[in-house]
């Protein structure tokens, strides 16, 4: 038997039960539906996040702590055994020690991390926020996503950059219209000249208390559009951001946490954390290297970057796995169909096997229709899960856009999925007509032809 | 008791010679003796009839000779070959071209034409589609039917569709054509048609024809020899007259 015709004896048969057929291919057509967007699902959030890393230049950042300090997102165990080591509890992070960093080569640019918490809003107590101080060389910078407006100019410049998902916060949907307007932040100090002549009575009559509260205005220079997905991953992408000029003429409070008491050395405070910029990648392990010889700690989220890959295979897997049931239940609705069929077609098989069907012929024949469903079913699976997807990401799309916030694609379709959703699907079907097809090659003719 | 063995037309070669043939099948517990030790010998380009009572032993003997059955005990050898030692496989190659056979009940594959019906072994042959389909046009005209070729087995008379099985047994040019009641189903002009065309080829082209009937009119007048068996024994053969 030629396979031309094994195919058409296939289609034939499929023909003329069309129902059937489409109901059993409509079983593997929304297992393989579920499986593309699940699949297409973990690629998009992957893509996404890989993106938004790598745009926001994160994997050519270096962190750096003072001595001493533990990095962030701190397992201890599972430091690097040189870092803790080479980290000098007695390296103070100061404008010395910045400076001297970035002068390093390969560093295309180093500034401290220094944030101070305020209130920020246009009128109102407004919002509860830590200002971000950032020099004008790092606004101007791609670092920082300026969309509307600009970024200061120079690091004295009056003025502020704010996100746009603050000025949502804010109730505030028009970026364009924030641009000029003055946003007032109230930063809290304490003197401690008075502190140390408190006593009772002053409190009662007021007036005296140490802690005083300023507010400061500043124009909204530029509105930075945020990363829509992940959130501010970058910390270049905060919601307020101020020049170092003004920023040194507010009375603040001289830490954002309590390690920061912990942290001063004979009255040396420092800096919490500094962020270093690099030229290229291929410059990290060098730089690293430099930094740590200061004794200082260094933190880079290109490290972690195999732990996220890891951990996005194994959320490929689960997704994969919940698709993978739809796939379980559409073969079983193959194996069942297929099994009618050669109850209904009992008799056909004896006449086949009389004229001279080997066992092999009529294998094949079940074969490739199940094979036939398998691939119907896969390719519109992969239609399905196509549309359903770019559905859903519509309906994201517009909840976000009332939010304020961009558009993202969710979903990711590679070439390969669609390839192997319907190679899948074929593989499925075929496997799912083993038992069929060596069912039907075993019909005894001689009971076939007598059977009605 | 020794089988009898019978002996057709010993001057010439034979095409089928069965020795001990016996058939067992398991009923419940109870086993039933369809054929119990039968000697057959035809040869080539004779007519020949098995006659009986239903239940004699004659549809599984045909079974056997056609290579849709496997005997429990003796040798079947046709052409040289032998049938009764063959695998699944050399069986289907056996069916497909040495032995062709038609039923009482037709066995046309309904939802396919007549061609089609016709195509069927040439197709398991393997046949390119142009050289089948010509064959089997072909076939069809022999026995008188290519008026009706597009039509489907529902469409057709009982005499129609086994003229269409009559063409399909003959597809791959077979040495030996096996009729298992082929009048059953038909009244007597239809049937005198039938079994007329049947000893048409036997005449003409020399075709070995073994038929299974019990329609004493019709076996005598085509028949050049008679078999007759009973409970799966062979009880006399000889000249139908």
């Amino acid at each position: 038997m030629r396979f031309t015709d094994a195919v058409d004896f296939a289609l034939a048969s499929l023909r003329k039960r069309r129902l059937r057929t489409f109901l059993t291919a409509s079983g593997v057509m929304i297992g393989i539906g579920a499986l593309v967007s699940m699949i297409a699902f973990g690629k998009g959030m992957q893509k996404n996040v890989t993106q938004a890393f790598k745009a926001s230049d994160l994997f050519t950042t270096i962190m750096v702590l003072p001595g001493g300090a533990e990095p962030p997102g701190g397992d201890p165990d599972r430091q690097r055994p040189e870092a803790k080591e080479r980290a000098r509890p007695d390296a103070v992070l100061d404008d010395a020690a910045v400076a001297a960093v970035s002068r390093i080569p390969g560093v295309r640019m180093a500034y401290a991390d220094v944030s101070f918490p305020a209130m920020v809003g246009f009128e109102g107590p407004g919002e509860f926020r830590l200002v971000q101080v950032v020099p004008a060389a790092v606004a101007a910078s791609s670092a920082l996503k300026i969309k509307w407006g600009r970024a200061y100019a120079a690091d004295d410049e009056d003025g502020v950059v704010v996100s746009r998902a603050f000025l949502r916060r804010l109730g505030m949907t028009d970026p364009a219209a924030a641009v000029g307007r003055t946003i007032r932040l109230t930063s809290v100090s304490i003197d401690l000249s008075r502190l140390a002549t408190l006593n009772l009575g002053s409190l009662f009559s007021g007036g005296a208390s140490p802690v005083a509260q300023t507010t400061y205005e500043f124009p909204i220079l530029g509105v930075t559009e945020g990363a829509a997905f992940g959130g501010e991953v970058n910390m270049t992408e905060s919601a307020v951001m101020i020049p170092p000029g003004p920023a040194s003429r507010i009375k603040r409070l001289p830490f954002t946490s309590v390690w920061d008491l912990f942290r001063m050395r004979d009255g040396k405070i420092g800096y919490s954390a500094a962020t270093v910029k690099l030229a290229s990648l291929r410059d990290l392990d060098a730089v690293r290297t430099r930094i740590r010889e200061m004794g200082f700690a260094t933190f880079a989220l290109a490290d972690q970057f195999e732990e996220i890959t890891r951990a996005f295979y194994f959320m490929d897997m689960v997704l994969a796995a919940v698709g993978m049931i739809a796939i379980v239940v559409a073969a079983l609705g193959i194996v069942n169909t297929m099994v009618m069929s050669i109850l209904e077609r009992y008799r056909e098989i004896g006449v086949m096997k009389a004229v001279g069907a080997s066992d092999g012929d009529i294998k094949r024949i079940f074969f490739f229709e199940s094979g036939a469903i398998g691939f119907a079913g896969g390719a519109a699976g992969c239609l399905l899960g196509w549309a359903v997807s770019l559905l859903i990401n519509r309906v994201i799309d517009l909840y976000l856009a009332r939010q304020g916030m961009p558009s993202v694609a969710y979903f990711a379709f590679p070439f390969w999925i669609f390839l192997g959703a319907v190679g899948f699907a074929v593989l499925v079907s075929l496997a799912s007509g083993i038992y069929p097809a060596r069912r039907a090659a075993r019909v005894d003719p001689v009971v076939a032809l007598r059977h009605d | 008791m020794t089988p009898k063995r019978i002996m057709t037309s010993p001057e010439k070669t034979l095409l089928v010679e069965a020795k001990g043939l016996a058939k067992t099948y398991l009923v419940g517990d109870v086993r039933v003796a369809a054929l119990a030790g039968v000697d057959l010998a035809v040869a080539e380009g004779r007519f020949v009839a098995v006659t009986g009572a239903s239940g004699s032993g004659k549809s599984t003997l045909l079974n056997l000779l056609g290579g849709l059955d496997t005997p429990s005990a003796g040798t079947i050898e046709v052409g040289g070959a032998v049938i009764s030692a063959m695998g699944r496989e050399d069986l289907a190659r056996y069916r497909r071209s040495v032995a062709g056979m038609i039923f009482q009940s037709f066995n046309l594959v309904h939802a396919r034409t007549a061609l089609e019906n016709v195509e069927l072994p040439l197709i398991f042959a393997g046949l390119e589609k142009s050289e089948r389909r010509r064959r089997a046009a072909d076939l069809l005209g022999q026995v008188g039917l290519a008026h009706r070729a597009r039509h489907r087995p529902s469409e057709l008379s009982g005499g129609e569709q086994q003229r269409v099985a009559v063409a399909r047994a003959l597809a791959n040019g077979p040495r030996l054509l096996l009729a298992d009641e082929p009048t059953g189903n038909l009244d007597s002009r239809t049937s005198r048609e039938i079994v007329g065309l049947l000893a048409g080829l036997n005449r003409e082209r020399k075709l070995t024809v073994i038929m299974v009937s019990h329609e004493e009119g019709l076996v005598r007048e085509f028949a050049h020899e008679i078999v007759r068996l009973r409970d799966g024994r062979v009880v006399g053969t000889g000249d139908p007259s």
